[in-house]
């Protein structure tokens, strides 16, 4: 991101002025206070917005069924409901869907990590014909906007009788991703060979040297794929929502679309159910939150 | 590499390929199965009628004629049968145009407006193909025209997803500008940078409800917050052609600002400080660095964010989907919700097929021409 050229084109006109006056240092002090302050005040009148739906979604929650009613709205509920919680966790199955997605999020991002770190490996250390050309295909894959295979892959998960199971959901990312692949690879390309070389004097074979050395080692690349493999999985909503048929499978999101079909205009019981909805992946973005930061820094720049 | 000059090359090279073939056999595999034969299929079942049901059958290209014709056609004025005079629409009345001056000062008993004269069309279907609809009409000057088509949801579900996309400028925008005020060295930069994000890691099936309650008419946040202000707030923002469009747009950015800040943030960080240190020696105010050296060097990162945000954008489906089923009308139908209800609702896998290698195609030559483009605008080191 090194630009040099703006650089050439503002100093190249007028030599510098030696001395730098210190009034001049003063004005420039108050006009960078300045800009922090326009600053702060943007960015928390923004922040307020942001939020805003959040909390209109908490207050709700939290209000007996008709006091969503009045006219202006009570901010905070005066008595808090919590029963709206307690209605929603009983009349429908969240819990169920808390855990579906849960098991196919982590199943299908475990297996993304294992499959994509493996071939990154392979593309970034290992020599054999044809690495450029695998390699660049899998970079295709990105390029493929989700609509245009959609059809053809039902079709053939029907064929194999897999509608109505997580099988469509699961299996495909066993084999990996093209993103995790490309992650890992340009990681590992930056990896010292020293230990490697050691671990080949030594008689290690490549599945030992990826699997000591390599994956041990790949901790960033494989917080950010997880991150972002859970996240992925977890708010997918066209997969479930072409595969499943049976209640007892559905993913939260499909559960949570259902919901605003059964429960039409009941507003305290839709923003309890998503305030549960929510409140796993607040969570794990609250722990893990500099993996998401690092995911853009790893996947923004070099895209 | 070591290896490369201990005796035995041969037999290691031949292990290191079998190694290598090994772990990528996963990823391969994966590729021909999920992206290279369905990409092949889907050209193959867009030439067939196939419900899933009974075999497929053989179509041609006759799909995509469906999908893709478009026939202009002058929309001729209606005239009446006995005198050849033209025909004009006033009010609720027909007239004939020797009549329309009698409207001069009429004024509508109902509403208390004036009445409006327009000249009458012949109907659309007499002057387009045989099966065409209207998509649109328009007209240059006097002359009418109407644009017609065998399937004019498909245009309008294209139509709807371009206007849709309005949003990522806008969008663009804001993020580097809030991500500017974010790297002005304030404190508490992280978490100010959290609450940006957390709408784009929660699931939209769940956001989306959040929505649907704030832009409730009569009960809303958004109608409340407007009243509150002063302004009319009793706008039926998903139920209102005119308002649902602008409604999505706003739910769209609130959802998607955060990761283009964050990453606006991650290129603002990359760019080396003596950059502006020089910029400010030259005497060079606020606008001119960032005009000269922001700017330049942020190029990059506003393509990567461009590319993927059109992709993104010409993919648009859960959110209406969920929050407006495509209404009130077509108006917030988008294609994949099109090719959604073809495929799986309508069960016509062949023309489903057909229009997600229309949309495909669409977002293939787009960015193409964006990197084309590129070349123009985008500063690389």
């Amino acid at each position: 991101m090194d630009s040099s050229q703006p650089l050439q084109t503002a100093a190249a006109p007028v030599p510098t002025t030696p001395t730098v006056k210190p009034t001049r240092q003063a004005n420039r002090e108050l006009r960078a206070l300045i800009a922090r302050i326009i600053a702060y005040a943007v960015l928390t009148f923004g922040a307020l917005l942001m939020l805003l739906p959040f909390f209109w979604m908490i207050s709700t929650s939290l209000k007996p069924e008709r006091g969503v009613f009045s006219m202006p709205p009570e901010w905070i509920p005066n008595p808090l409901v919590f029963q709206n919680y307690v209605d929603v966790w009983e009349r429908t199955d969240l819990a169920r869907g808390i855990f579906n997605s849960a098991f196919i999020a982590l199943v299908t991002t475990v297996g993304e990590i294992f499959a994509g770190t493996l071939a990154g490996f392979a593309f970034a250390r290992l020599r054999f014909p044809g690495r450029g050309t695998f390699f660049g295909m899998l970079l295709l894959t990105l390029m493929i906007p989700g609509v245009v295979t959609l059809i053809p892959t039902f079709i053939l998960f029907r064929g194999l009788g897999w509608i109505d199971t997580w099988l469509p959901l699961i299996v495909p990312l066993l084999f990996g991703s093209a993103f995790a692949v490309f992650l890992s690879r340009q990681f590992f390309m930056t990896m010292p060979s020293e230990l490697e070389d050691a671990a080949k004097v030594d008689g290690c074979n490549f599945l030992q040297i990826y699997w000591y050395i390599f994956l041990p080692n790949a901790q960033p690349v494989i917080a950010t794929l997880f991150v972002l493999g859970v996240i992925a999985r977890w708010n997918d909503f066209l997969g479930p929502l072409i595969y499943l048929r049976n209640n007892d499978l559905f993913t939260v999101p499909l559960m949570l679309a259902n919901l605003n079909g059964g429960y039409e205009s009941q507003w305290t019981l839709l923003m309890a159910g998503s305030v549960i909805a929510l409140l796993p992946i607040i969570i794990i973005f609250i722990v893990l939150q500099r993996y998401f930061v690092e995911s853009v820094t790893l996947t923004g720049l070099k895209g | 590499m070591a290896a490369q000059s201990l005796p035995g090359r041969g037999s290691l090279a031949r292990i290191e390929t079998f190694w290598g073939y090994l772990f990528i056999a996963a990823p391969i595999t994966g590729f021909l199965i999920f992206a290279a034969f369905p990409l092949v299929a889907s050209i193959i079942i867009s030439l067939t009628h196939w419900d899933l049901l009974t075999a497929p059958r053989w179509a041609g290209l006759d799909n995509w004629r469906e999908a893709l014709s478009l026939s202009v056609q002058p929309l001729p004025f209606a005239t009446d049968e006995a005198t050849g005079e033209r025909l004009f629409r006033c009010g609720r009345e027909t007239v004939l145009e020797s009549a329309v001056a009698g409207f001069a000062d009429a004024v509508d008993p109902r509403t208390d407006r004036p009445i409006v004269c327009e000249a009458r069309t012949t109907q659309a279907s007499t002057v387009l193909p045989a099966g065409m609809e209207t998509w649109f009409d328009f007209n240059i000057g006097e002359n009418q025209y109407v644009v017609g088509a065998f399937d004019p949801v498909l245009w309008e579900a294209l139509f709807n997803t371009l206007i849709l996309m309005l949003a990522i400028p806008i969008s663009l925008g804001l993020s580097l500008a809030l991500a500017i005020a974010m790297n002005q060295g304030i404190r508490g930069a992280p978490i100010y940078r959290a609450i940006y994000y957390l709408p784009v890691i929660l699931p939209i099936a769940a956001t989306a409800l959040i929505w649907l309650w704030i832009f409730n008419p009569d009960y809303g946040l958004l109608n409340y917050l407007l009243r509150e202000i002063g302004l009319p707030g009793n706008i039926n923002w998903l139920q209102d052609r005119n308002t649902v469009k602008p409604a999505l747009m706003i739910m769209g950015v609130w959802g998607g600002l955060g990761f283009q800040i964050l990453v606006f943030l991650s290129g603002l960080q990359a760019i080396p400080r003596h950059l502006y240190e020089a910029a400010e020696l030259d005497g060079a105010g606020g606008w001119a660095r960032f005009r000269f050296v922001t700017w330049p060097s942020l190029t990059p990162t506003t393509f990567f964010l461009l590319i993927t945000s059109l992709i993104g954008g010409f993919q648009n489906f859960v959110q209406p989907y969920i929050m407006t089923a495509g209404g009130p009308g077509n108006s917030s139908r988008t294609i994949v919700m099109l090719i959604y209800e073809n495929a799986f609702r309508d069960l016509q896998m062949g023309y489903a097929s057909t229009q997600a290698w229309f949309l495909g195609a669409i977002i293939l030559v787009i960015t193409i021409i964006n990197f084309t483009l590129a070349r123009r605008w985008v500063f690389y080191e």
